[in-house]
C-alpha cells in the first residue's frame, strides 16, 4: 500500500461518532440532540459563540458528566463515557484552555503524572528522562531539560508541554480547547506545525475555537453550535467566513452592527498616565457622556487589572483618574460605588453574585446604604426598582425571591449587571458583560447597555467577544502587554482589524 | 423575549425545580423559626413524660425551670454574640473561654477601686481581645479557627502569668463591702424574685442584636458578606470592617458572660468560662445557624441554647455523668452539621 492511499484509508476512519447527545442543566439543555464525528488523520473543528454549547459537548467527550443521554459509538463499538477515567481509557485526551500543569513540579512529573516508570519500588530516574524526551520530541521541546520546574518555563511552552503530556498516552482522539488563546502569532505557527504532523500520523484532532481566521487553517471540516443545537457541518473547503459567523449568530452580520455613534461633549471619566507596575503602564484616556468605550486585548493583557484600579479594588503606583474633571483618589470600592462609578466582574459565580441569596437581595446589594434611614434598612423602597429591573431585563422567572443560584447562567448575569442598574452609576466599566449567556440573553443585555449609554452614561466595554465590542463601542483602545497600544474610531473597527492590532500586527 | 425561547420541555424542568426551591424554602423557613422550638417543646415533653413514668423527679417544679433558664443564659449571652462570627462566614470564635476567664479576673482585681472600675477594666480588656482577632482576621485574613485557637491559648498564658496560676476572691479583693456585694449580684440579682439578672441581659441582646442583623445596614452588609465574601467585596461592601465587627460583638458579649459566670463562681480563676467555646457553637449550629454564614437568625439560635438547657437538665436528672454529657453533646453537634450539609447538597449547592 502507497502512503498516499494508507493515508486515505486512515482519513476515512471514524474515530469517535456521537449520536443524538444531549446533556441538561439546571434549567438549561445545554447540549441538544447534537450528532457529531471526528475522523482518524482530521481536524474537526467545533466553533460557536459563548454558551453554545461547545465546552459542555467537549467535557462529555471528557467523561466530566455521567448522566448525558444518547449514543457515542468509538469504532464498531458503543462506549459509556461515564468519567474521565473510561474517557482515557478509550484513547481519548484533552487539553484545556487554562494550563492544568502542576507549577511546582518538573516537566517530567507533569508529562509522566500517574505512569511514573518504577524500578523495583524506586523511581526509574533514567527511563524518567528518555520518555519525558520522547513525548517532548513529539512537540518540539526535545532541548527542554525534563527536570526543569513548570514555573520556570514560559505559557507557550508550557502549552505545548501540556500537549506532550496528553501524547504521551498514545491517544486516539485529541481535543483541544481553544489552544492559542494565549500565544502569539509565531508560537500560533509552531503549533500548527505541530498539529499538521499528528494528524498526518492519524490521530483524530476536535479543536475548539472561536477563532474564525485560525479554523480556515487548521481544520479540515467545522461544525457550528448554537444554543446547544447543532446547525451544520461543513468541508472547509466549502464555505465562507462569513456563512460561519451567520451559522453562529443565527442571523446576519450586518444586523449585528447596529449601534448609533454618540456626540463626544462633555468628558466624564479621564485617566492620566496610569500604572500599576507589573500589570499595566501608563495608561492614558477620556471617556465621554453617553460613550460606549471598548477597551479589547487578549488575556494578559492588564485590562481587568486596569478596571480594578479605577474602581479602587486595586492601589495605582502612579498616576491620575479625573471624575467629571475632578481628581479623585479612591480608596475601597465602596468609594466609587459612592461616587458612581461601577464595576460589573468577568467572575459572575465567585465575585459577582451572592449565589445562596435571592434576586432582590442581589440586586440591592449596592443600594444598602440608600436605603437605610434612620439606622434601619428600608428594602420596601428598593422593590418597585427591583421589579423594574427584572422587567426590562425580562429576568425569568420574574420573581425577586428566587434564589440566584438557581437561574441560568444568562439571568444570573442580567441580575448581577441589574445589581449595578439599580445603583444609577455615571461610569459603568463591563468586564466580558455577555461571558457564557445566550443569545437572548446576549441581546438584552445590549439593549441595556445601549439604554444607559443614550441616557448619558459612560460605559467603558472590556470584551473578548469581538463582535458584541465592535458592534456596541463608539471607539475601541487595544491593550497589549500593558499597555494602549492604539485606538481605534468605529469607522475602522471591524472584527479582524481589532483582533490583529490586539496580537500587536496590522496597521 | 427569552421565556418565549424556552421549549416546553425546559419550562416543564424549570417548573419542576421551582416546586422543589420552593419546599426547600418552606422547609428551612419552617425549620429556622417554628422548628427550633418544636424541637425545644419535644426536650420539654420529654422531661414530662419521664417524670410522670417515675424516671425523674423534679423537673417540672417552678424552681428546676429557672434553674434551667440560669444555666442557659450564661451560654446564651455567649452564642448569640458568637452567632455574628459564624453568620459572617468566618465559623467560631474559640477565644471566648480565656476571654471570660481574663475579664473576670480583671473585674475582680479591679474591684479594689471599686465597682465600677472593675466593670470598666473587664469591658476593655474584652474589646482588646476583640480588637487584635477583628485586625488578624478581618483585614489580615488570619484563618479565624486557628488565629482565635491561637489568642485563646495566648491569653490562658498570660492570666497564668499574670496571677501566677492563682486564683483570686472578689471579697478579699474589694476594699468595701459594697464593691463585693455589687458583683456579687451581677448573678444573684432577682427581679420578682425569680428572674436573674443575666436572663434579662440576655432577653435585651437577643432583642437588639436581632434587630442588628435584620434590620440595619450592618445587618444587611453582613448578611451578603456571610453568603458570599467575595461578592460582597465586588459590590463595594467593606467587608473587612463587617467581618472585624463581628469579633468585636462575640469579644463583648463574652465579657458579659465572664462578670456572669466570674460573680457566680466567686473567684477569678484561669478556667472560668471552659467550654464554652464548644457549647455555644452547637448551640448556633442546632439553632439552624449554618456555618456557611449567612443563614440563620439570633432568635433562632436562642432556639438551640434552650434545647441545650432542657437536654443538659434532663441528663444531669437522669443522672448522667459529665464526660457522657459532653460526648452525647458532640455527637448532636455532628449529627445538625452533618445533616444540614446533606439538606444543602440535596438542594444542588455543596457550599456547607
Amino acid at each position: 500500500m502507497s502512503e498516499k492511499e494508507k493515508m486515505k484509508t486512515t482519513f476515512s476512519v471514524t474515530a469517535l461518532e456521537m449520536k443524538s447527545v444531549s446533556k441538561q442543566f439546571v434549567g438549561t439543555l445545554a447540549v441538544d440532540r447534537v450528532d457529531f464525528d471526528v475522523r482518524a488523520g482530521e481536524v474537526h473543528a467545533l466553533i460557536g459563540e459563548n454558551g453554545a454549547g461547545k465546552s459542555t459537548l467537549m467535557k462529555i467527550i471528557a467523561g466530566s458528566f455521567n448522566d448525558y443521554t444518547g449514543d457515542i459509538h468509538m469504532g464498531s463499538s458503543k462506549v459509556d463515557l461515564h468519567t474521565p477515567a473510561q474517557s482515557k481509557k478509550n484513547g481519548i485526551e484533552m487539553i484545556y484552555q487554562e494550563l492544568s500543569l502542576a507549577l511546582p513540579l518538573s516537566i517530567a512529573e507533569n508529562v509522566l503524572v500517574g505512569r511514573l516508570p518504577k524500578k523495583g519500588m524506586f523511581l526509574d530516574k533514567e527511563e524518567i528522562v528518555t520518555e519525558t524526551r520522547r513525548c517532548l520530541g513529539m512537540v518540539g521541546l526535545e532541548h527542554l531539560n525534563p527536570m526543569m520546574q513548570i514555573e520556570d518555563i514560559s505559557q507557550h511552552e508550557g502549552q505545548l508541554v501540556e500537549i506532550a503530556k496528553a501524547l504521551g498516552n498514545n491517544p486516539g482522539i485529541l481535543v483541544m480547547d481553544e489552544p492559542t488563546s494565549a500565544l502569539s502569532r509565531e508560537e500560533v505557527e509552531r503549533l500548527f506545525t505541530i498539529i499538521h504532523n499528528l494528524k498526518k500520523n492519524g490521530l483524530a484532532i476536535v479543536y475548539i475555537s472561536h477563532h474564525l481566521p485560525e479554523i480556515f487553517e487548521v481544520a479540515d471540516r467545522v461544525t457550528v453550535l448554537r444554543d446547544g443545537k447543532k446547525i451544520g457541518t461543513k468541508d472547509i473547503g466549502g464555505v465562507s467566513s462569513s456563512e460561519l459567523v451567520q451559522m453562529m449568530v443565527g442571523k446576519s452580520v450586518t444586523e449585528f452592527y447596529s449601534h448609533t455613534s454618540h456626540t463626544q461633549e462633555k468628558k466624564r471619566l479621564r485617566v492620566e498616565g496610569l500604572s500599576r507596575y507589573g500589570f499595566f503602564h501608563d495608561i492614558s484616556f477620556s471617556s465621554f457622556e453617553g460613550e460606549i468605550l471598548g477597551i479589547c486585548g487578549l488575556s494578559g493583557a492588564g485590562r481587568s487589572e486596569l478596571a480594578r484600579v479605577l474602581v479602587g479594588l486595586d492601589d495605582k503606583d502612579s498616576g491620575k483618574v479625573y471624575l467629571d474633571e475632578q481628581e479623585i483618589t479612591l480608596k475601597n470600592m465602596g468609594q466609587a460605588v459612592a461616587n458612581g462609578i461601577v464595576y460589573l466582574t468577568e467572575n459572575r459565580k465567585t465575585e459577582g453574585l451572592a449565589l445562596r441569596l435571592d434576586i432582590k437581595e442581589n440586586i440591592l446589594a449596592g443600594l444598602i446604604p440608600e436605603l437605610t434611614r434612620k439606622g434601619i434598612y428600608q428594602e420596601g423602597d428598593g422593590i418597585q426598582k427591583v421589579n423594574n429591573l427584572i422587567e426590562e431585563l425580562s429576568i425569568y422567572p420574574p420573581d425577586s425571591s428566587r434564589i440566584v443560584g438557581n437561574l441560568s447562567g444568562g439571568n444570573q448575569q442580567k441580575v448581577l449587571l441589574a445589581k449595578w442598574m439599580a445603583c444609577e452609576p455615571k461610569v459603568m466599566i463591563l468586564d466580558d458583560p455577555t461571558r457564557g449567556v445566550d443569545i437572548g440573553a446576549k441581546m438584552t443585555i445590549h439593549q441595556s447597555i445601549e439604554r444607559l449609554a443614550e441616557e448619558g452614561n459612560t460605559v467603558i466595554l472590556i470584551s473578548s467577544d469581538l463582535p458584541e465590542l465592535v458592534s456596541l463601542s463608539s471607539r475601541v483602545l487595544i491593550m497589549r502587554k500593558g499597555r494602549i497600544i492604539k485606538e481605534m474610531p468605529k469607522v475602522d473597527c471591524t472584527e479582524e482589524s481589532v483582533l490583529l492590532a490586539a496580537n500587536g500586527e496590522g496597521a | 423575549m427569552e421565556n418565549n425561547k424556552l421549549s416546553e420541555t425546559t419550562k416543564e424542568e424549570i417548573k419542576q425545580i421551582d416546586s422543589r426551591a420552593t419546599s426547600v424554602n418552606l422547609f428551612g423557613r419552617v425549620m429556622h423559626y417554628a422548628g427550633i422550638y418544636a424541637v425545644a417543646l419535644m426536650f420539654l415533653l420529654a422531661g414530662i413524660v419521664l417524670q410522670s413514668l417515675g424516671i425523674i423527679n423534679n423537673f417540672l417544679t417552678t424552681q428546676n425551670m429557672v434553674n434551667i433558664l440560669d444555666a442557659v443564659s450564661m451560654l446564651g449571652i455567649v452564642a448569640v454574640g458568637m452567632a455574628f462570627v459564624t453568620y459572617s462566614g468566618q465559623f467560631a470564635d474559640l477565644s471566648v473561654p480565656t476571654t471570660m476567664a481574663l475579664t473576670g479576673i480583671v473585674a475582680v482585681q479591679m474591684l479594689q477601686y471599686g465597682f465600677l472600675p472593675a466593670i470598666i477594666a473587664a469591658v476593655l480588656a474584652g474589646l482588646l481581645i476583640g480588637l487584635i482577632n477583628a485586625v488578624a482576621i478581618g483585614k489580615y485574613k488570619a484563618n479565624p479557627i486557628i488565629w482565635t485557637l491561637a489568642v485563646n491559648y495566648v491569653t490562658l498564658g498570660v492570666i497564668r502569668l499574670v496571677w501566677v496560676n492563682k486564683q483570686i476572691y472578689p471579697d478579699m479583693i474589694a476594699k468595701t463591702q459594697r464593691a463585693s456585694d455589687l458583683f456579687d449580684a451581677i448573678y444573684r440579682l432577682r427581679f420578682f424574685n425569680k428572674i436573674a439578672l443575666p436572663l434579662i441581659l440576655l432577653i435585651i441582646l437577643v432583642v437588639f442584636l436581632n434587630f442588628i442583623m435584620k434590620k440595619t445596614k450592618y445587618g444587611m452588609q453582613l448578611k451578603i458578606t456571610g453568603s458570599a465574601q467575595k461578592a460582597a467585596k465586588f459590590t463595594g461592601i467593606n467587608t473587612e470592617k463587617i467581618i472585624g465587627i463581628t469579633f468585636i460583638i462575640c469579644a463583648l458579649t463574652a465579657t458579659l458572660a465572664g462578670l456572669t459566670i466570674t460573680s457566680l463562681s466567686r473567684v477569678g480563676a484561669w478556667y472560668n468560662g471552659t467550654g464554652y467555646d464548644f457549647k455555644a457553637v452547637t448551640a448556633i449550629v442546632i439553632g439552624g445557624m449554618t456555618l456557611a454564614g449567612g443563614r440563620g437568625s439570633i432568635i433562632g439560635v436562642l432556639g438551640g441554647v434552650l434545647i441545650i438547657g432542657l437536654m443538659n437538665n434532663i441528663m444531669t436528672l437522669l443522672g448522667v455523668g459529665t464526660f457522657s454529657q459532653d460526648m452525647i453533646r458532640g455527637f448532636i453537634f455532628i449529627l445538625v452539621v452533618g445533616i444540614n450539609a446533606k439538606s444543602l447538597r440535596s438542594m444542588g449547592r455543596d457550599d456547607a
